[in-house]
C-alpha cells in the first residue's frame, strides 16, 4: 500500500514504464463503456486516462473552452504536453460530450497512427445490443489490424475471466471499506482502482490480493460520519482525502473511478462479443445511458443501505451536463429515503477549490448533528 | 435559489398565447403612425421586439409569419381541447412526423421559449430562474430551460409527452428532456442518432427512427395514414423548393434577403412545416426577397460584411442585432440552425416517406453536425460549403455558454476555417436567450470592430479560394 501510494498519482507509473521498457504497446481509453478485456487479449496494456486534479489548463483551453468540463481540459492538457506521449493509440467513446471534444482535439493535434471511435449506443434494447456488438467487433479488427495482434475467443474469454477475478475481489475491498469498523478510507480506494485502471488485470488481482491480506485487519481512525459520494468523473484522490481530512468518512462511492467502473458486469451470451456487449451495455449506471434513471437511482440507493451511510455528497464538475442534470432526481429521491444530501458543485482540480468545500463539508456533518 | 412563484396565467405558452392574440388584429399595410400608436401600449421588451419586426422593410411578411406563430399556438390548444396529444419536440426533430398523425400536435421548446424572450415582459427569466430553483445547472440551455422551466411548475399549459432525439448530439437538452418527463410523469419516446456516418450507421439510425414511428403510433393508438402523411410530405417538399429559392437569393450581394428573414425560416421550419400556412410564409418571403433584389434594395450605403453565423444567433435583441447589423451594412447569411437541407421526400409509398422523413431528422441542424462521427469535421464541412456557396466574407461564432459540444470544436472549426477557405470567425460569448450574459450593446460593439479591423481587409473572398 506503501508504494500504491507512492506512484498512484503518477500518469507514467513505474509499472507502465516497465511495460513499455518490455517492448509492450499502451492504448489509453477514458470512459467505463471501453471493453478493456478486448485490449487486454490482444497483449495490449489498456490505460485508462487520468488527470489526478492536474491544475494546469492552458493548452487544453485552447482547444476545448472554459465552458467544457475541467477534468477533459486537463486530461487534454497532459495529452498535449506530452505526458501521455508513451501511448501508442486512442481509443474514442462518445461518454459525453465533452469527452468527444477532448478525444477530437486531441488527435487533431497529436495525429495517433492508431485512433479507434467505439460508438456507445445510449440504450439498453435489442437493436442497440446488436449494434453494439458488431462496434465491438469493429474495434477487436481494428486493434487486431494495426498492431498485427490476433484476438481468438479465447483470448477473449480468458481476459473476460481475468477481469471477473478483479472484479470479485474488489467487491472483498468495498466490503472491508464498507464494515464497521471500515478498513480502508475512501481515498485509499480511489488511488487503487485508479492505480489498476493502468495495470493488467492479471497483474491488478496480484496486487489486490496482497492489498486485502494488508487490509484484512485493519481499521481507519475515528470518524465522524458515514458518507457516500457519487457524481462525476473524478479521479481526485486529494479531494477524497481532503473531505475525509474534516473527519468525514467515504465510507462507499458511486463514481466511475469508484464502484461503477466494477460492479455490475452481467451477461449471458455465449459469443465473446456479444458478452461483451451485454456486460457494458447492460451495466452502464451512468447518466448517459438514456431513460435508466430508475435503474441508477436503485443502484446507488442500495449501495447507500449496503455500506449504512448517513448522507450522500452528490458531486460534479462545473459544467458537466449530464451529472448536472441528474444530480436533482438523485437529490429529490435520496433525500425521500432519508438520506441527506450536499450537492457539491465544483471545478476540478482547482487547489483554490479547497477550503470552500472542506467547509461545505463540514457544515454537512453539523447538519448530520455530528 | 429562492422558488419563483408562476400562477397559471403567467406560464409562458398561456401568456404567450393571449399577447399573440393581438396579432390577429392587427392588419397588413399598417402605417408607421399606427405601428408608432400600437407600441405606446405594449410593454416594453414585446415592444421592442415587435419594432424590430414592423420595420417598414419587413412589415407585412413579418406580421404573416407571427401570424403562423399564433395558428401554430392555436393548433396546440385545439389539439389539446379535442383530445389530441401535444408533444414537446426540440428544435431538431422534424415537426411534419408529428403533423402525420391526426391525434397529435408538436410544440417546440426552443421557439417557445424564443417567443417568450420575444413576448413577455421580462422576457423569460422567470422560468429559467424557476428552473434554477428546483437545483437545474446554471449551465443548461436556456432554449430549451425557458419552456422547460414553464413547463415544470405545472401551472402552465402542459405537453402530454415528449420526444427527444438530442442524445448524441446534446448532452444537456436530452438530460433536460429526460427530467421534465420524469418530473410531470408523462411519457418520453426517443430517438438517437447514431454518431456514425457510415453505411451501418445510416442505416441503424433508419431502424431506431421506424421503431420510434412504432412507438409513436402505440402510444397515439394511431396508424399513420398514408394519404394524411403524403399531403404533409407534399407541403414539406413544396416549402424545401422555396427555402431553397431563398438560399440562392443570398448569393447576391448586396444580399436582397433581410437579416430576420435568417431567423423566420427556422422559425417556420421547427413549428410548421409540412402544413400548406407554412409554404404560404416561405412563399412571401421569397417573394419579397425578389422584390428587393429588383430594386436592389439595401438597408445601408453599401453591404460591408457578409457573415455566417457558424451556429446560433442572439434572440433577446432582435432589433439590436438582425436589423442594426443589417442597417451598418453587415449581413446576416444565416446561422447553423438555417442548415436544414431539406431534401424532396418521394411520396410514392408509407415506406418511401418514411425513409424520407428519417433522413431529414438524420440531417436536421445540430443532429446532422453534433450527432456525426466527428463533430469538428462535419460542422466545419458544412460550415465551409455554406460559406463558399453564400459567398461568406467572415464567420461569427455566438458563443452560446451552454453549447458545450461546439464550444469543444469551435476552435478546431476557426482555424480550420481560416485555412480552407481564407474566412476568419470572430468567437463571442454569451446566452443567445437571456440577456443577463452578454448586453447586446457589447455584442455589437464587438461585431463592429471585427468587421472593422479584420473583415473589411480581407483579401480575397471565400469562393476564389480553397
Amino acid at each position: 500500500m506503501r508504494t500504491l501510494q507512492s506512484q498512484s498519482t503518477d500518469i507514467y507509473t513505474e509499472y507502465v514504464r516497465d511495460w513499455k521498457e518490455k517492448g509492450g504497446k499502451v492504448l489509453g481509453y477514458a470512459c467505463v463503456a471501453t471493453p478493456v478485456e478486448l485490449i487486454e487479449a490482444a497483449g495490449i496494456l489498456p490505460y485508462r486516462i487520468k488527470a489526478f486534479g492536474h491544475p494546469d489548463t492552458e493548452l487544453g483551453d485552447a482547444y476545448l473552452a472554459r465552458f467544457n468540463c475541467r477534468f477533459c481540459r486537463s486530461c487534454l492538457q497532459l495529452g498535449l504536453d506530452g505526458t501521455y506521449d508513451f501511448l501508442d493509440g486512442l481509443v474514442e467513446t462518445n461518454g459525453c460530450d465533452h469527452l468527444r471534444g477532448m478525444f477530437e482535439n486531441w488527435q487533431y493535434v497529436k495525429k495517433y497512427d492508431f485512433f479507434h471511435y467505439l460508438k456507445v449506443p445510449h440504450f439498453l434494447r435489442e437493436d442497440s445490443l446488436e449494434y453494439f456488438t458488431e462496434e465491438i467487433q469493429l474495434m477487436r479488427q481494428a486493434i487486431a489490424e494495426h498492431f498485427g495482434a490476433e484476438i481468438s475467443d479465447d483470448a477473449l474469454r480468458e481476459a473476460i475471466d481475468a477481469y471477473d477475478e478483479v472484479f470479485a475481489k474488489l467487491k472483498q475491498v468495498y466490503a472491508l471499506r464498507e464494515k464497521v469498523p471500515p478498513a480502508l478510507t475512501g481515498a485509499e480506494v480511489m488511488r487503487l482502482i485508479c492505480t489498476g485502471s493502468s495495470m493488467t488485470a492479471r497483474d491488478f488481482s496480484a496486487l489486490l490480493d496482497e492489498v486485502l491480506s494488508e487490509k484484512e485487519g485493519a481499521r481507519v481512525p475515528e470518524y465522524k460520519a458515514r458518507l457516500m459520494i457519487l457524481g462525476s468523473a473524478t479521479d481526485e484522490v486529494d479531494l477524497i482525502a481532503d473531505i475525509e481530512s474534516t473527519g468525514a468518512l467515504i465510507a462507499t462511492d458511486a463514481l466511475c473511478y469508484g464502484s461503477r467502473s466494477f460492479w455490475s458486469r452481467e451477461g449471458e451470451s455465449g459469443d465473446p462479443a456479444r458478452l461483451l456487449a451485454e456486460r457494458y451495455l447492460g451495466n452502464l449506471f451512468c447518466p448517459r445511458m438514456f431513460t435508466e434513471y430508475e435503474k441508477r437511482r436503485d443502484y446507488i440507493l442500495e449501495t447507500a443501505r449496503r455500506a449504512g451511510v448517513e448522507g450522500a455528497i452528490i458531486t460534479y464538475n462545473k459544467f458537466c451536463d449530464l451529472h448536472g442534470v441528474e444530480a436533482v432526481s438523485l437529490r429529490m429521491d435520496l433525500e425521500d429515503a432519508g438520506i441527506p444530501v450536499l450537492v457539491l458543485e465544483k471545478d476540478y482540480g482547482s487547489k483554490a477549490d479547497t477550503g470552500r468545500i472542506k467547509t461545505r463539508v463540514q457544515a454537512f456533518l453539523e447538519r448530520l448533528g455530528k | 435559489m429562492a422558488q419563483v412563484e408562476i400562477r397559471p396565467y403567467e406560464g409562458l405558452i398561456n401568456r404567450v398565447y393571449e399577447i399573440f392574440s393581438i396579432v390577429d388584429k392587427l392588419p397588413l399595410n399598417m402605417s408607421d403612425e399606427e405601428v408608432e400608436g400600437i407600441m405606446h401600449v405594449l410593454p416594453a421588451d414585446l415592444a421592442k421586439t415587435m419594432r424590430a419586426f414592423t420595420i417598414p422593410r419587413i412589415r407585412n411578411t413579418s406580421l404573416k409569419f407571427l401570424g403562423l406563430m399564433k395558428k401554430w399556438l392555436d393548433g396546440a390548444h385545439e389539439a389539446k381541447r379535442v383530445g389530441k396529444k401535444v408533444m414537446l419536440v426540440p428544435f431538431n426533430f422534424p415537426p411534419e412526423i408529428v403533423h402525420s398523425f391526426e391525434g397529435a400536435w408538436p410544440i417546440t421548446s426552443e421557439v417557445l421559449s424564443t417567443l417568450g424572450v420575444a413576448a413577455l415582459e421580462g422576457q423569460g427569466e422567470r422560468y429559467w430562474d424557476y428552473a434554477m430553483g428546483l437545483g437545474l445547472p446554471d449551465f443548461a440551455c436556456s432554449a430549451n430551460m425557458i419552456e422547460v422551466g414553464s413547463a415544470l411548475t405545472e401551472s402552465d399549459f402542459a405537453p402530454d409527452a415528449v420526444i427527444s432525439d438530442c442524445f448524441a448530439s446534446c448532452d444537456i437538452n436530452s438530460k433536460t428532456h429526460e427530467f421534465l418527463a420524469r418530473y410531470l410523469g408523462i411519457p418520453l419516446l426517443f430517438l438517437e442518432k447514431t454518431v456514425d456516418n457510415s453505411e451501418r450507421g445510416i442505416k441503424q439510425y433508419y431502424k431506431y427512427f421506424f421503431r420510434l414511428i412504432e412507438d409513436m403510433e402505440e402510444y397515439l393508438g394511431e396508424k399513420l395514414d398514408e394519404e394524411r402523411m403524403r399531403a404533409v410530405v407534399e407541403n414539406a417538399n413544396r416549402a424545401s423548393e422555396l427555402f431553397w429559392e431563398l438560399w440562392d437569393l443570398h448569393k447576391f450581394a448586396p444580399c436582397p434577403v433581410p437579416n430576420v428573414f435568417s431567423l423566420m425560416v427556422y422559425g417556420v421550419r421547427y413549428t410548421m412545416w409540412g402544413t400548406e400556412e407554412a409554404v404560404q410564409v416561405i412563399r412571401d418571403m421569397v417573394e419579397l426577397s425578389k422584390e428587393r433584389l429588383a430594386r436592389g434594395a439595401y438597408p445601408a450605403e453599401a453591404e460591408v460584411a457578409r457573415s455566417l453565423w457558424t451556429y446560433t444567433s442572439y434572440y433577446f435583441d432582435m432589433g439590436g442585432l438582425f436589423n442594426w447589423m443589417e442597417e451598418n451594412g453587415i449581413t446576416h447569411l444565416g446561422d447553423g440552425l438555417d442548415l436544414i437541407f431539406p431534401q424532396p421526400i418521394d411520396p410514392t409509398s408509407r415506406e418511401s416517406m418514411l425513409t424520407g422523413m428519417a433522413e431529414i431528422a438524420r440531417n436536421m441542424p445540430m443532429t446532422r453536425q453534433m450527432g456525426a462521427s466527428s463533430m469538428s469535421v462535419q460542422w466545419l464541412d458544412d460550415i465551409t460549403w455554406a460559406s463558399r456557396e453564400l459567398d461568406a466574407n467572415c464567420c461569427i461564432y455566438c458563443g452560446h455558454h451552454s453549447c458545450k459540444q461546439t464550444w469543444s470544436g469551435a476552435s478546431v472549426v476557426r482555424s480550420e476555417l481560416m485555412k480552407r477557405a481564407k474566412i476568419p470567425t470572430l468567437i463571442l460569448q454569451g446566452d443567445s436567450w437571456i440577456k443577463r450574459m452578454t448586453p447586446i450593446s457589447v455584442l455589437q460593439e464587438t461585431i463592429e470592430e471585427f468587421v472593422n479591423n479584420v473583415v473589411k481587409k480581407r483579401e480575397a473572398p471565400a469562393r476564389a479560394t480553397g
